[in-house]
C-alpha cells in the first residue's frame, strides 16, 4: 500500500483523534492508529474500546488496504517535520512502514490492520441535531463538577435529559451540582443517558469553533457524534443517575445578590489564608453586608473581607469550601450572581443574573459545617 | 591528596536535658526549687505515671515511668504537678535553635533529647568537644537549664556517654577509647536491653560488653533473636546509623515485663492503665496522634499475640487508649492464662495533612 499526503493535513487529523487512543499494556494495538484507504480516502481510527474516534481525509493513492501504525512515533515525527508532501510505503505482508519526507527516510514496523478492534456502529438509534456551540457550552458548564469517584460510576459522567421542551445536562460530585438547561434544544421523543467524562473532554477539544451542526445518535448502550469529518462514538455509563431534582432545595428564603467578579476575587484572596486542605471560608451576612473570612490556626493565618451586597432574609453564617465556590463562579457568566440559601446545613444555590432566555443555569454547593457560629 | 589512608570518624553529640520537665517547672516556679518535684499524672488519679522527677525526688528512688501512687509512697512530701507540654515544646524549639547554630544534622529523639552530627563544622569551632561545651553553655545562659552531653564517633556510644556524668555532664569517648569503653560496659546499658533481657544475660554469665564480645554472632542471635546481630556490631563499637534530621516516627509503644506473671484480669487492667499513661506521655512528648492501637500480650510460655483496632480519626486522649486496650484484652482473655508482658503501641500517624483531610471530609456535607 502506498499513499502521499501533506504532513500538516495528516498531523491535524491525527491530533483530532489521538485523544481516543490508549496506552494500554493489555492490548498494545490500542497504541496504534488504524489507517484504511479506499477510493483515495484515508480513514484514521483511534480507540480505547470505550471511546473511539475516526476522521477521514483525501490522499493520493491508487490502492486500498489497511495498517495499524504506532501513534506516538508517528505523531512525534510529523510534529518535527516542516509542511511538505510525505509518502508512506507499506509492505502488506510484513507490515513494515517506510516514510519518505524530503531528504529523510524513516522506517518503523506496523501491525496487521485486521487485528485492530472494530470501531462499533450505533444500531437502532434515535437521532437529534444540535449546534456545536450549544454542545460546547453544555460541556463547559458541567464538566468541572463531574465526579472522579469510580466507586460511584453514575456520577463520573454528565447526565443528559432530552425532552420536547428542552435539553438538560447535569453533573455532580456529591459536593456540588450543576444543572444546565437549554430551552433552544428539543427532542421529539424523551430520552436520558449518561455520557462519560472522557468522551466529553474529547468532544470539547475537537468541536470546531465555527457553529456547525452536530448530529447525535444514541441507543441504550452507545452515543454517536458526527460533525465535519470527525466521528466520535462512546459507550454510555450504564448506571442509574441519582435523583438530583430531589436534592435541590425549594424554599430558599435567604437571597444574597452581589457582583460576581468582586465575590470571586474576594474568595481568591481569602482562600489563601484558609486551611490548606479544607479551604474553608465563612460567609457571615448581616443586613446588607457580607463578611468573608478564613483562618488557618496551624499557621496563625487569617483573612477578613467586607463586601456590600443586596440581601433578603435573616442574618446568617454559613461555611463553604472556597474552591468549590471559585470553580462555580468561574464557570458562570453574567455580572451579578445570586446565592440562595435556607439554613447553614443545606445546599446553597448559585444562580447567575442574566437575561439569556435560551439557557437556565443552576449551580448548587453543599456547605461545610462550621465548628462555631459565634 | 585524599589518598592518605586516614580513617575519618564521624563526630556525634548526644544532648540530653537534665530532668527536663522538672527543671523547666523549677525554673518557672521558684517555690519548687530544691524540693522533690514530680511532673506527671497526679497520684489521686487512676493510672498516672511519673513523666519526670526532679533530682531531689530521684534521691527518694522516684523514677520516670513509675506509677505516681508508688512515687507518693516513696516520698510523701513530693510535689506533684501536671505537665505543661506547650511550654516544654516551646523550650525544646529554642534548644533546637541553639543546635542549629552548629549543625543542620539534628535528629530530635523527643523534646529533651537529640543527636547532632557535627562532622561538618558549621562555625569552624574545630572540636566536637568544644561544640558540646558551647551548646551546654548556651542552654544554661539563654534558657537557664542544664543539659548533659556525650561526644563520640557514633550514636550509640554518644548516647551512653551523655548519661555518664549526669546532671550537667560532658563525656568524650574518642576513637581510641571506644573499644575499652564498650568492653567494661554493663550489659543493661546496651540499647534495647531491658531488665528481663539483662537478667537473662546475667543468667548465662554475661555481665559486660567484654562477655558479649566473646560470643559469636550466631550464638548471640540464638540467645537473643535478631537483636543479637545488633549486639554483635555494637559491642565492637560499630554503629553505622546516621543522624537523620527528618526521621519519621512510625509507631510509639510502651511495654513491661512483669516480675511475676499476671493471672487476673483486674491486675492486667491496672498494668494496662499504667502502660497506657506511658504511651500517652510519649505521644505528647512527640506531639503525635495515631489511628491504630495495638495490644501486645506475651504469655508465660513466651507465646505472643497482638490485637489491634483502628479508628477513623486520630486518637490522642488517654481515656480512649485505656478503654481500647482493655477491650482488646477482654476479647482475648481466658482464665488460667499467665501473662508475662503487656504492651500498647500507637501507629498509623499519617501525615497531618491526611488527618486534616479526614476531618475536612466529615465537615463537608454531601448531597447524596
Amino acid at each position: 500500500m502506498r499513499f502521499i499526503v501533506s504532513t500538516s493535513t495528516l498531523l491535524k487529523q491525527l491530533q483530532a483523534v489521538n485523544g481516543a487512543s490508549s496506552s494500554s499494556t493489555v492490548l498494545p494495538i490500542l497504541e496504534n492508529f488504524l489507517f484504511e484507504i479506499r477510493d483515495s480516502i484515508l480513514t484514521i481510527s483511534a480507540t480505547d474500546l470505550q471511546t473511539s474516534m475516526t476522521t477521514s481525509l483525501a490522499v493520493e493513492s491508487k490502492e486500498e488496504g489497511k495498517i495499524a501504525i504506532p501513534s506516538k512515533i508517528l505523531l512525534e515525527t510529523l510534529k518535527t517535520l516542516p509542511d511538505q508532501p510525505i509518502a508512506f510505503n507499506i509492505d502488506d505482508s510484513t507490515f513494515a512502514i517506510e516514510i519518505n519526507a524530503g531528504d529523510g527516510k524513516y522506517k518503523l514496523s506496523g501491525e496487521n490492520g485486521d487485528d485492530f478492534p472494530k470501531i462499533p456502529t450505533v444500531e437502532d438509534a434515535s437521532a437529534v441535531n444540535l449546534p456545536a456551540s450549544v454542545l460546547a457550552e453544555a460541556i463547559n458548564k458541567t464538566i468541572f463538577a463531574v465526579s472522579s469517584d469510580e466507586l460511584r460510576p453514575a456520577m463520573t459522567g454528565v447526565f443528559c435529559q432530552l425532552t420536547p421542551q428542552h435539553f438538560t445536562f447535569v453533573s455532580t460530585d456529591a459536593h456540588k451540582l450543576v444543572r444546565y438547561r437549554r430551552m433552544d434544544a428539543k427532542s421529539e421523543s424523551a430520552a436520558s443517558f449518561i455520557l462519560p467524562k472522557k468522551a466529553l473532554t474529547l468532544l470539547k477539544s475537537s468541536l470546531p469553533s465555527d457553529d456547525v451542526n452536530v448530529s447525535v445518535e444514541y441507543n441504550s448502550t452507545s452515543a454517536f457524534f458526527r460533525f465535519g469529518n470527525i466521528n466520535l462514538i462512546c459507550r454510555l455509563i450504564d448506571e442509574r443517575y441519582p435523583d438530583y431534582e430531589a436534592v435541590i432545595p425549594q424554599n430558599n428564603t435567604n437571597q444574597l445578590t452581589l457582583d460576581r467578579a468582586l465575590f470571586l476575587n474576594s474568595l481568591r484572596r481569602v482562600v489563601i489564608f484558609a486551611n490548606k486542605t479544607t479551604h474553608q471560608v465563612r460567609l457571615k451576612i448581616t443586613g446588607s453586608e457580607l463578611n468573608i473570612s478564613s483562618e488557618d490556626i496551624d499557621f496563625s493565618n487569617e483573612a477578613h473581607e467586607r463586601l456590600s451586597c443586596q440581601y433578603e432574609g435573616d442574618d446568617m453564617e454559613i461555611g463553604f469550601n472556597a474552591r468549590f465556590l471559585i470553580e462555580m463562579l468561574n464557570n458562570l457568566s453574567g455580572e451579578e450572581v445570586t446565592l440562595q440559601m435556607s439554613t447553614p446545613n443545606r445546599a446553597g444555590l448559585l444562580i447567575p443574573q442574566t437575561n439569556d432566555e435560551r439557557e437556565d443555569v443552576l449551580m448548587l454547593v453543599m456547605p461545610v459545617m462550621l465548628n462555631s457560629y459565634a | 591528596m585524599a589518598s592518605l589512608a586516614v580513617t575519618s570518624y564521624r563526630k556525634i553529640i548526644h544532648i540530653d536535658m537534665d530532668a527536663f520537665y522538672a527543671s523547666v517547672e523549677q525554673r518557672d516556679h521558684p517555690e519548687y526549687r530544691g524540693k522533690p518535684l514530680v511532673v506527671g499524672g497526679l497520684p489521686q488519679g487512676r493510672g498516672g505515671v511519673v513523666a519526670t522527677a526532679s533530682y531531689e525526688a530521684r534521691n527518694f528512688g522516684i523514677r520516670s515511668a513509675m506509677s505516681s501512687k508508688q512515687a507518693l509512697q516513696l516520698c510523701p512530701d513530693a510535689i506533684f504537678v501536671k505537665p505543661r507540654f506547650e511550654v516544654y515544646k516551646e523550650v525544646s524549639r529554642k534548644i533546637r535553635e541553639i543546635f542549629s547554630r552548629y549543625t543542620d544534622l539534628i535528629e530530635p529523639l523527643s523534646l529533651d533529647e537529640a543527636y547532632l552530627d557535627v562532622t561538618n563544622d558549621k562555625l569552624s569551632v574545630g572540636s566536637a568537644l568544644e561544640i558540646a561545651r558551647q551548646i551546654k553553655a548556651a542552654i544554661k545562659d539563654e534558657l537557664a537549664l542544664s543539659a548533659s552531653a556525650g561526644v563520640s564517633i557514633n550514636k550509640f556510644v554518644a548516647k551512653i556517654a551523655s548519661d555518664i556524668n549526669k546532671p550537667d555532664g560532658l563525656t568524650f569517648i574518642g576513637p581510641s577509647s571506644v573499644k575499652g569503653f564498650m568492653e567494661q560496659l554493663p550489659v543493661e546499658k546496651f540499647f534495647g536491653v531491658g531488665k528481663v533481657t539483662a537478667a537473662k544475660m546475667k543468667g548465662i554469665g554475661l555481665f559486660t560488653g567484654a562477655d558479649l564480645k566473646r560470643l559469636s554472632e550466631e550464638e548471640l542471635v540464638r540467645h537473643f533473636g535478631k537483636s543479637g546481630h545488633f549486639y554483635y556490631q555494637i559491642v565492637r563499637g560499630i554503629d553505622k546509623r546516621e543522624v537523620q534530621p527528618h526521621r519519621e516516627t512510625k509507631s510509639l509503644a510502651a511495654e513491661d515485663t512483669f516480675a511475676t506473671d499476671l493471672t487476673s484480669l483486674k491486675d492486667m487492667e491496672a498494668e494496662l492503665e499504667r502502660i497506657a499513661s506511658l504511651v500517652y506521655e510519649r505521644l505528647q512528648k512527640k506531639n503525635l496522634k495515631g489511628r491504630t492501637i495495638t495490644l501486645k500480650i506475651k504469655y508465660s510460655d513466651f507465646k505472643q499475640i497482638t490485637r489491634n483496632r483502628s479508628f477513623p480519626f486520630p486518637v490522642w486522649d488517654l481515656k480512649t487508649i485505656v478503654e481500647c486496650a482493655k477491650q482488646l484484652l477482654a476479647d482475648t482473655f481466658q482464665d488460667e492464662q499467665k501473662v508475662r508482658l503487656l504492651g500498647i503501641s500507637i501507629s498509623n500517624f499519617g501525615t497531618p495533612e491526611s488527618m486534616q483531610k479526614n476531618a475536612a471530609n466529615s465537615a463537608q456535607l454531601k448531597l447524596f
